[in-house]
């Protein structure tokens, strides 16, 4: 992990003292140990504020589109889920990857603070680190040995790209961690086995405890519109009302303004305050994506078109009829 | 605040015997926004429209209702009348009380109940519609007609003859397509050749018309009066303007092993060939997977017979992109393939034949030379059996649900072509029903039984059994119950019409859709029998279903007039209801570009200021000619930042809140 932070620390001196960036987006450290939050950086002075830790979840990639505003050229830190965020954001005509030096840094898998809190792990936290499938920590208490598995976010345990899929520069050639490559699915069939009743009354409970803070939208490296439909009320689709209409129709809506672009980072889930299986909706569009037009391969590659918009004459048509002789 | 005028029609007893138009105007007047409600016998009538007219100016109306028929049928008769009131058009809005209410429905308060409902939403509807200005369009002074048979052929004639210019594209090496192959038409039994070689002439003699044979259409943009097609001139290795047409190649030709297309298979012809000795043009072409050169680089014996010197093995496909204001399609029709009938035999024994097979043999330029020989030994049949409606009329997935419509005529006519030339020849006709509707169609067949004798037995053949030198034809005399068993030496099957293999592809290119049975959909199946659903393309022939010649030719002519009025229009008026792209709002994903089926979206670089700085955006950006308003790419912008005009967002979602009210 110092190995990685001093690499980060000298591709960020460098590029930016060659002019070849003019800002650098990275990791710093929070207000506490479990707390990594985005920096960005122009002054050489600000380079030692970059660090690299088990914390780093943020998906930085989504910075790009106001820092771009500002800025030529900058230089980005993004492990595997974020450059398909950030590709998504190519796609999207959001991001000028000419205007982008990408510096991959594979993953092996992030700490999610809830679980080491459950534990009563994260009072007195001083230290953590990983080696291989071990969790090391440290606290006032002294050393702890854990199984690392235990305690990653839900979204790395089902980690299928840990190291970028798109990069200028890799700061590690070495994958750090196993992809998952099958997707079961499960948590969606699960939702599928119920009935209508059963389904109704599980998604109006989630969507109940919705408070609208829209952090799952802000959050996404794929909401990217210039000016969100919820945050328009001229155009009469959605009112400020709290009501569960209300709340379901977002949650809905949003799904589908995701839907054939949802890179899967999970990021909405992690990020709700109110535990919300947001991500659930996501993953049944891909499911029903993968089963009805193949792969599923949002965020692989910005040049192709999404799925949910263009037309093939041997896509599935679940209308067709015969055509009388044929 | 609107003031709204609803005006309810009773359509006669259409709308007024399912509906109660007077409840419907009486709750109409008590909408928001409604200052006036009234109902009338016939708004479309004359006196309709003038109560319109006058109830705009008296009652200063700036919004209007009309609660009638599907706007598809008379949206433009009340928006002409609210104009010539003062009213711009697009302030007038249809609530559909007849397809949608009264004539689906039975119980006349529930049809009530809902034509209420819908006059609300179009209330709801026309106080958010805005006044839309159209504008205008060049037009191409140019035609083109794609497929060279009659009807494409009188279709470039009537165009051209009204002075402008019109192309031909046949995908075959000549024009003439099927009427070319017949040998006498019904019902007044005159030499099709002798009817349609002349006006071939004409078409390749007039100044006005380009033919471009062996050719298709590749693809098609732009929009009415301005469509941009790709044509591709397939290498015909022969210069057409070198060709004398002797014909020296064809005679020298060693290659003769390929079936010939033009006499249905029935003899083999040269890989040079021509399809036929009227073709026009009169330039053999080159099949290259059937010739020599081709295939083993040795040979080339054309190449150095000809003594104009205008064979070329080197003649590559050339792409030809033409503007056009106007497209007419008239790619004709097939015969559906007989594989999955086996039980008449068909490919099994060379006597059973199709009625197209017939019409070559019993052309005197046929094979036989007109004689009617069996295929199988070249010897005169004894009896003949001819078995209608095969595939026609057939709702197992193996047929076509449809008559073929020219079945019963051309079956008539050749069975009176054979008792003509040998009335010793028993003929047999197995039919479901003889169907004849058509100047002078019945009296046709009546001569056929009554004059010629021709057994017409009612009842289908279940079996055609080849039993030796004879075919054993199993049927069944439906009228008497009897089992029939005939001994026939040639059997004729009546095999049913279909659409060309590649209508639907041609349909996607020209954006124009099809049927079920992929024949081409006019707008109107009785008042728009010609156009179709994209403006500026319009449909003559078989391939907008089965027609015979009088009736082809009938269509290709209103197709032209139609093509013509079209050209001759100094500017045509844009349809207002088109996208428009909220710049501050649209985020450039350009997703509404891929969905765009008229590709009408492309996207620009706009620059705003925001606090104080410049900044540059991508966003998409409409091209209003080519737009026609179906509003796909509304539904796909997430930000809401593209909306159709006319059609807005709000407006419908006004229609579905007042719907459920």
């Amino acid at each position: 992990m110092e190995e990685m932070i001093s690499k980060m620390k000298k591709i960020a001196y460098e590029d930016l003292s060659t002019k070849k960036v003019d800002r650098v987006i990275g990791f710093g450290k929070g207000d506490f140990i479990y707390e990594a939050n985005p920096i960005f950086i122009s002054n050489l002075e600000e380079v030692d504020l970059l660090v690299w830790d088990l914390f780093c979840v943020n998906n930085l990639s989504k910075y790009l589109i106001n820092e771009l505003k500002n800025y030529q050229k900058i230089g980005i830190f993004l492990k595997g889920c974020d450059s398909l965020g950030f590709n998504q954001l190519v796609k999207d005509n959001k991001v000028d990857p000419d205007n982008v030096i990408v510096y991959g840094v594979p993953c092996e898998g992030m700490i999610d603070p809830n679980k080491l809190s459950k534990k009563n792990l994260l009072k007195d936290l001083r230290y953590l680190r990983r080696v291989d499938e071990k969790l090391i920590i440290v606290t006032k208490q002294g050393e702890k040995e854990l199984i690392a598995k235990d305690y990653e976010y839900d979204k790395c345990l089902k980690c299928k790209h840990p190291n970028p899929v798109v990069y200028s520069e890799l700061l590690e050639s070495n994958t750090l961690r196993n992809s998952i490559l099958t997707d079961d699915f499960e948590e969606v069939d699960r939702i599928e086995d119920m009935n209508s009743e059963e389904r109704y009354e599980y998604w109006s409970e989630q969507f109940s405890k919705c408070i609208r803070c829209y952090a799952c939208r802000n959050i996404c490296p794929v909401c990217s519109c210039d000016k969100c439909i919820f945050d328009n009320l001229d155009i009469g689709v959605s009112g400020k009302a709290k009501v569960d209409s209300e709340d379901q129709f977002f949650h809905i809506v949003r799904a589908y303004h995701v839907a054939g672009r949802c890179v899967d980072c999970g990021e909405c889930s992690r990020v709700c305050p109110e535990s919300i299986a947001i991500d659930k909706l996501n993953r049944k569009i891909i499911k029903d994506i993968t089963e009805i037009y193949g792969e599923y391969d949002a965020g692989l590659n910005p040049s192709k078109s999404s799925v949910l918009v263009n037309y093939k004459l041997e896509d599935f048509d679940p209308f067709e009829t015969s055509k009388g002789g044929k | 605040m609107a003031r709204i005028g609803v005006f309810v029609c009773w359509c006669g007893s259409n709308i007024a015997a399912t509906v109660d138009v007077k409840e419907v105007a009486k709750e109409a007047a008590k909408m928001s926004g409604v200052v006036l409600s009234t109902d009338y016998q016939y708004m479309c009538s004359e006196i309709g429209q003038n109560l319109l007219r006058n109830a705009i100016k008296k009652e200063k109306l700036d919004r209007v209702v009309v609660a009638a028929c599907s706007p598809r049928m008379h949206e433009v008769t009340f928006r002409k009348a609210a104009e010539l009131a003062g009213l711009n058009p697009y302030l007038v809005e249809i609530a559909n009380i007849r397809e949608h209410c009264s004539w689906v429905h039975k119980n006349k308060d529930e049809a009530t109940e809902k034509a209420i409902a819908l006059v609300r939403a179009a209330v709801a509807k026309v106080t958010l519609n805005q006044e839309l200005i159209p504008g205008e369009i060049g037009i191409e002074k140019r035609a083109l007609v794609i497929g060279g048979g009659i009807a494409g052929i009188q279709t470039a004639l009537d165009i051209a003859d009204a002075g402008y210019m019109v192309d031909v594209i046949e995908k075959t090496p000549s024009i003439g397509g099927k009427m070319a192959q017949i040998d006498k038409t019904f019902p007044t039994l005159d030499c099709s050749a002798c009817i349609l070689t002349p006006k071939m002439v004409d078409a390749s003699m007039h100044p006005n018309i380009n033919l471009h044979t062996y050719s298709e259409v590749e693809k098609v943009s732009g929009y009415v009066g301005n469509f941009e097609v790709t044509i591709n001139k397939k290498a015909r290795s022969v210069i057409i303007e070198k060709c004398s047409g002797c014909g020296v190649c064809i005679e020298k030709c060693p290659s003769r092993k390929t079936k010939s297309e033009f006499e249905e298979g029935l003899v083999n012809r040269k890989a040079i060939y021509t399809p036929f000795p009227q073709a026009v043009p009169n330039v053999p072409v080159i099949d290259r997977e059937a010739c020599i050169k081709f295939k083993t680089g040795k040979c080339g014996i054309c190449k150095k017979v000809c003594t104009a010197e205008a064979i070329d093995f080197e003649q590559e496909d050339t792409k030809i992109i033409q503007k056009y204001g106007a497209i007419v399609v008239s790619t004709g029709y097939d015969l559906i393939d007989l594989a999955k009938f086996g039980e008449y035999a068909y490919g099994e024994d060379p006597d059973v034949i199709t009625s197209l097979e017939f019409e070559r043999i019993t052309n005197a330029a046929g094979p036989t030379a007109g004689k009617l020989l069996r295929p199988s030994n070249n010897e005169k049949p004894e009896k003949v059996v001819f078995i209608q409606c095969v595939g026609s009329r057939d709702k197992t997935c193996r047929g076509k649900t449809y008559c073929s419509k020219i079945c019963c005529m051309y079956t008539a006519k050749h069975a009176m072509l054979i008792k003509e030339k040998y009335p010793d020849i028993e003929v047999h006709v197995f039919y479901i029903d003889v169907r004849t509707p058509g100047k002078n169609f019945d009296e046709f067949q009546r001569r056929a039984v009554e004059e010629y004798g021709v057994n017409y037995i009612k009842g289908m053949v279940g079996k055609v059994f080849p039993d030796g030198d004879k075919l054993r034809v199993y049927g069944v005399d439906a009228l008497s119950g009897d089992t029939i068993e005939i001994d026939a030496d040639l059997v004729v099957l009546a095999a049913a019409t279909k659409a060309k293999e590649d209508a639907e592809e041609l349909g996607r290119k020209l954006s124009i859709s099809t049927d079920t049975n992929n024949f081409f959909t006019e707008a109107h199946p009785k008042l728009r029998p010609v156009e179709t659903h994209s403006a500026g393309i319009y449909l003559a022939g078989a391939c907008q279903g089965p027609k015979d010649i009088p009736e082809t030719v009938a269509q290709a002519s209103a197709a032209a007039s139609k093509a013509i009025i079209l050209l001759s229009k100094s500017k045509l008026i844009n349809n207002p209801c088109v996208a428009k792209v909220d710049e501050t709002i649209c985020c450039g994903c350009l997703e509404c570009t891929n969905i765009c089926p008229y590709e009408a979206i492309a996207s620009t670089i706009i620059e705003y200021r925001d606090h104080g700085k410049m900044i540059k955006k991508l966003v998409s950006e409409v091209n209003e000619a080519l737009c026609q308003g179906c509003g796909g790419c509304t539904v796909t912008c997430r930000p809401g930042a593209i909306d159709l005009k006319g059609f807005s967002n709000k407006q419908i979602l006004a229609e579905v809140d007042a719907l459920c009210f």
